[in-house]
């Protein structure tokens, strides 16, 4: 009998042990007084950029470390409500999309920045791509500073351009009328004139440059709209007369083994077509309807901080002094295929170097980066990723999609603010 | 207890070991599955977006989904329950029998048949992410050798019947193998002089199989069968990773809703999401109920 209690003793012991080792390892990570917890959605290749950044960011012997955290971004967002909920393990410093700040505000979670720019006179509006800059400022406060603006825009086939569009480039406006005249002749030498990628981008790039945009005052979608459909209807058009690749058809196979001559992607896509030797490619904007209006979608990464009642002033200004040392020392960044929302950039040789300075070195083309801001962004987005693909390779009629997706968002929005 | 009963009481042994042996099992079950069911319903009769505090509403969400026929999330859970429906009754009766086949083929010792019972365990083992990126490259329209070898372009993920079709063949795939073990041990079990016996009565394989085999082993075929349903309507991974949902819905499966709504790109809508998990629940219940009572009932 006794040997059976001590036994169960020790057993529970042992469970116990690891059921707490485990929450105490996990809840002290980042804690710790000297230094900064960091979190940021960068797993892949520009991960390892960033780290490189916060690494030689520790050499400099800050007061208050770095510790780099990356996670992958849907997994980030989901934590991140239930630790600034916790108040535990709260990270000090944290990348987010731009499209998520408006949300994060509207909750009460982010920290303005107000009171401390004053001792940071070099972060300002003037030292910043203004799409960047501008969507951290929410009713006169601070929420965010950029880290970058990334772009979706077009690669394209040099030695393709020359054989079905000499002229194409031009005026640096590549039209939908000319990748359409390319494509017809492409196409009899089985050449897809352009591989249709990420639908969200290339539907929203469009529907702005038509006059539409996915709110009409910050509050409403606004979806169910004739720009909309004739948005939906001219990539329809380019899939149904065989200018864009077929459904199901890799654009980036097609574009990287030299079968496409236009391939709309984002500007972070060209370490991977370094890869395809052989390869001869160049960089322009987003193709346009006409070269009136020109919009390329864009998005931001930006440094927020959630609320935290524990944060210190100097750990606060631990944080700043980091973010002004990124506006500073952000090649890396950018040789990560990305482009710095910070001008500083702009001094270094070695970025002009890079395929996507372009969209920063020209001030005209800076005001062209269209970031969607609204505050129920998420809600629109969802819809528009079930909405375009089907749409546009037939497998849904383009007013009855465009129904649901206006009523899906009201929808969402209307339930969530049941409150 | 002790101090109630008295002496009487006393001599019975207080026997703690039948709990040592379920405590660690009691402990996991309650932290992993009982507390955050309980959660999940409470939340259910919230309006919670994951950061406020969850406030109460009733049987508001479940009227939403379940009676006000104008809203997304009613289309949501109608469309979402269907295609869950339809993936349970086309993927079980192929994740029964095609492992029980196999197992019956491996029971006779064939040559090889370790390799054979390794090679069908093996995908089993494999993560869903892997599986289904494999998949996506074999079914692959223009570089996929499936389409290469016959010779076809189709588009296997993204029209109908063959996103169906697919989603099916790869299920099967990759779980033969849970199913495909239980056969064995099961067989293993079966005495052999009953088919000697069978044997000498001039029984053919195909009999023995009917008459021996299936009800010699119907415990674990119930088992397996229960099991494999409620396995099937947990579906996400396939139909997210390979079909994406469609074409145009038709097979988003009701855990992606619950996931959009939850945790999706936009504020949380967690009540909602919670609601169509607890109905989600009440299904899987209701369905093994029913196979418990209707396979119990031939005993």
């Amino acid at each position: 009998m006794r040997k059976k209690v001590v036994s169960m003793f020790s057993v529970i012991l042992v469970l116990l042990v690891a059921l707490t080792g485990c929450g105490t390892t996990s809840s002290s990570s980042g804690t710790a007084k000297n230094e900064i917890l960091y979190w940021n959605p960068f797993v892949g290749p520009d991960g390892e950029n960033m780290k490189q950044i916060v690494n030689e960011y520790n050499k400099t012997n800050p007061k208050y470390k770095i510790k780099n955290v990356s996670y992958k971004d849907s997994d980030m967002y989901k934590k991140i409500p239930t630790v600034v909920n916790s108040g535990k393990g709260i990270p000090d410093l944290t990348i987010v999309h731009a499209e998520r700040i408006k949300q994060f505000v509207d909750n009460d979670l982010l920290t303005p920045y107000d009171n401390l720019l004053a001792n940071y006179p070099e972060i300002k509006s003037e030292n910043y791509v203004p799409a960047g800059w501008n969507i951290g400022d929410i009713n006169g406060s601070r929420y965010s500073v950029p880290l970058d603006v990334h772009s979706f825009v077009m690669y394209y086939n040099k030695d393709l351009l020359e054989k079905y569009a000499p002229n194409a480039l031009d005026d640096n406006v590549i039209t939908f009328d000319e990748i359409r005249a390319a494509g017809e002749k492409s196409k009899k030498d089985n050449i897809t004139g352009v591989g249709i990628t990420w639908t969200r981008p290339i539907f929203l790039s469009i529907y702005n440059q038509l006059g539409g945009d996915i709110t009409s005052d910050g509050e409403t979608p606004t979806l169910n709209t004739p720009e909309a459909k004739e948005a939906l209807q001219l990539l329809k058009g380019l899939v149904d007369d065989k200018i864009a690749n077929k459904d199901g058809e890799d654009p980036a196979q097609l574009f990287k083994s030299g079968k496409a001559i236009f391939y709309p992607e984002g500007i972070w896509m060209q370490n991977s077509l370094n890869e395809a030797k052989n390869l001869n490619w160049g960089l322009t904007i987003f193709p346009q309807i006409s070269p009136d209006k020109i919009v390329n979608w864009t998005s931001s990464h930006q440094f927020v901080m959630f609320n935290d009642k524990n944060r210190s002033e100097e750990k606060t200004k631990g944080i700043m002094d980091f973010i002004d040392y990124v506006r500073e020392n952000s090649l890396p960044w950018a040789q990560a295929g990305q482009n710095p929302a910070a001008l500083a950039i702009l001094e270094s040789p070695e970025y002009k170097k890079l395929p996507q300075a372009f969209l920063i070195e020209d001030p005209e083309l800076q005001k062209t980066l269209k970031i969607f801001d609204y505050k129920y962004n998420g809600f629109a987005a969802e819809e528009i990723d079930k909405l375009v693909g089907d749409a546009i390779y037939g497998k849904l009629d383009i007013d009855k999609g465009l129904k649901t997706a206006q009523k899906a968002v009201e929808d969402k929005i209307a339930t969530n603010n049941k409150k | 207890m002790i101090n109630a009963g008295g002496k009487k009481y006393r001599k019975k042994r207080l026997n703690f070991s039948p709990y040592l042996y379920i405590g660690p099992h009691l402990i996991l079950f309650t932290i992993f599955f009982l507390i955050p069911t309980l959660y999940g319903i409470y939340i259910s009769f919230t309006n919670w977006d994951l950061i406020g505090n969850p406030e109460f509403v009733g049987f508001s969400n479940y009227t939403e989904i379940l009676f006000n026929k104008d809203s997304t999330f009613y289309e949501q859970l109608r469309v979402g329950l269907g295609n869950t429906f339809k993936f349970v009754l086309f993927t079980v009766p192929a994740c029964i029998i095609v492992p029980l086949l196999l197992a019956a083929g491996l029971n006779t010792k064939p040559r090889g048949f370790k390799f054979f019972q390794v090679l069908f365990y093996m995908p089993t083992l494999f993560s869903v992410s892997a599986v289904m990126i494999i998949f996506s490259m074999l079914f692959s329209v223009s570089f996929g050798p499936i389409n290469h070898y016959l010779n076809v372009e189709t588009n296997w993920l993204a029209t109908q019947p063959y996103a169906w079709i697919t989603l099916v063949v790869v299920t099967v795939w990759w779980t033969i193998g849970a199913n495909l073990i239980i056969y064995l041990a099961a067989l293993n079990g079966v005495s052999k002089d009953i088919y000697e016996a069978a044997s000498i009565d001039g029984a053919n394989s195909i009999q023995k199989f009917f008459r021996i085999t299936l009800p010699s082993i119907r415990a674990q075929i119930l088992y397996t069968l229960v099991i494999t349903t409620i396995a099937q309507f947990n579906v996400y991974g396939q139909p997210l990773m390979l079909t994406k949902g469609g074409p145009a819905s038709s097979t988003s499966v009701l855990l992606m809703y619950i996931q959009e709504n939850a945790f999706g790109s936009g504020n949380s809508i967690a009540g909602i999401g919670s609601a169509m998990a607890v109905i989600l629940g009440l299904c899987i219940m209701v369905v093994s109920a029913i196979q418990f009572i209707f396979l119990r009932q031939r005993d």
